[in-house]
């Protein structure tokens, strides 16, 4: 079974992200699958999972719980996806949700922009419990590591730093890390300038047409808003008002 | 014989009370006469648990934290003396290796409690990481045997020889969504 699992806390997002992403996901895939929220309101989802704002476990963090194979319902031979709220689908998404990966292997999205980590945190698929590792390590000292990559200044957001985090474990751990074709990803940000400047990268870079214009380039399946309290609903372009359903 | 826990602040609620009783009647083995929770919050924080060291000043008694699970008939952990867990066969004594996740005293040791009330200010910032090291640094005290280990080394297999185990920093095994050997012996979350 394959089991696609996110994370809503309030904040930054409403709870119609946490739907937009369940409805599209369905719309553009004929994958079958669990989709899982583990989330402090009331979400649309085919499970939902309590955030305990009294825990230990901060923010995005809990991402991680769905590497432990005793989390969320997980069976032997699941594939387990995380994905990140703040996304919009554009495509059909079939290849990317069938991604084959197998055990001790890490797949995730393949950027085309300059990223100082490999992997990106808005998507990760693996064999339930290959990587259990990852949570293990974490649980034994979550105030720790929660914490170190802001102490350290490698980020500058109290509790930032789990992509950071599963980046070094993958090292440590010699798990294999698997990219998703480059051009599938699209990136999106509140900045006008911004944007024109990686639709020419993404254009030369590929070959091909802009990635953003009215619509999205048709060799994109999603496209990413990233970056500390990038929001979708604030933005009013065209693509999103066609996507984010 | 009386069965201690205690609750306060909002990491646990009726939730885990109701589980430890369930725990202790249906596994443990223990009869016992009563069953009391500590909820009076003072400090805010683990020194709460010395309340009942001058509440109970009578008979049997046996605290238990509320983050353990119990999944066998335990052996007999009713103590004359005053006595609480040694960590150090399986972690780095740290600040302390006392842990107070399991306590038992017949009688009255509220001397205790009267010596941390004599200058409790001091003892809170003297002792700021927790109870457990005042109790190693300003107490008499015996350990038990090695009868509660951590869950962290049996998260995927329920430890042969023992029949009890302290969460510790995995509280969150006691949450929705979590399904392992303990989750057996946990009741209903719903």
């Amino acid at each position: 079974m394959l089991k696609i699992c996110t994370v809503y806390f309030k904040g930054f997002y409403t709870p119609d992200y946490v739907s937009k992403l369940y409805r599209s996901l369905k719309r553009n895939s004929t994958v079958p699958f669990e989709f899982i929220c583990l989330s402090d309101t009331d979400v649309e989802a085919d499970l939902v999972l309590p955030y305990n704002h009294h825990s230990a476990i901060k923010k995005h963090w809990h991402k991680l719980k769905f590497f432990s194979p005793q989390f969320g319902g997980q069976k032997p031979g699941d594939e387990i996806i995380v994905m990140d709220i703040d996304q919009v689908i554009t495509n059909n998404v079939d290849d990317l949700l069938n991604h084959p990966v197998e055990d001790n292997e890490l797949i995730t999205y393949g950027q085309w922009w300059d990223n100082k980590l490999k992997l990106n945190g808005g998507f990760y698929k693996f064999k339930s419990g290959s990587l259990k590792s990852i949570w293990d390590d974490f649980s034994l000292n979550p105030h720790f590591w929660q914490l170190h990559y802001y102490n350290t200044g490698v980020v500058h957001h109290k509790y930032y730093g789990e992509q950071n985090y599963v980046n070094w474990k993958v090292q440590q751990h010699n798990i294999k890390l698997t990219l998703t074709p480059k051009e599938w990803l699209g990136r999106h940000t509140d900045n006008t300038m911004d944007n024109v400047e990686l639709n020419k990268i993404y254009s030369k870079k590929f070959n091909t047409d802009y990635m953003i214009l009215d619509d999205v380039n048709e060799k994109i399946k999603v496209v990413h808003f990233t970056g500390v309290g990038k929001t979708i609903h604030e933005h009013k372009d065209n693509f999103i008002k066609k996507h984010w359903l | 014989m009386r069965i201690i826990c205690c609750r306060f602040g909002k990491k646990f609620n009726q939730w885990h009370v109701d589980n430890l009783k369930h725990m202790i009647d249906n596994y443990s083995g223990l009869k016992y006469d009563s069953f009391e929770v500590i909820e009076n919050d003072i400090y805010g924080n683990w020194y709460n648990k010395l309340q009942m060291y001058d509440k109970f000043r009578d008979g049997e008694n046996l605290y238990f934290d509320l983050d353990v699970v119990i999944f066998n008939k335990l052996p007999n952990l009713v103590r004359k003396n005053f006595t609480l867990l040694d960590d150090s066969w399986w972690r780095e004594p740290a600040h302390t290796p006392l842990n107070s996740s399991i306590v038992s005293w017949t009688g009255d040791v509220s001397h205790i409690w009267d010596k941390f009330k004599s200058k409790e200010q001091f003892y809170l910032k003297k002792y700021h990481k927790g109870s457990d090291e005042f109790y190693f640094k300003e107490t008499f005290y015996l350990t038990y045997d090695k009868v509660c280990p951590s869950i962290k080394d049996h998260i995927y297999e329920k430890p042969k020889d023992y029949s009890i185990a302290t969460l510790g920093q995995m509280h969150h095994l006691q949450e929705e969504g979590w399904s392992g050997w303990y989750s057996d012996y946990f009741t209903s979350l719903k």
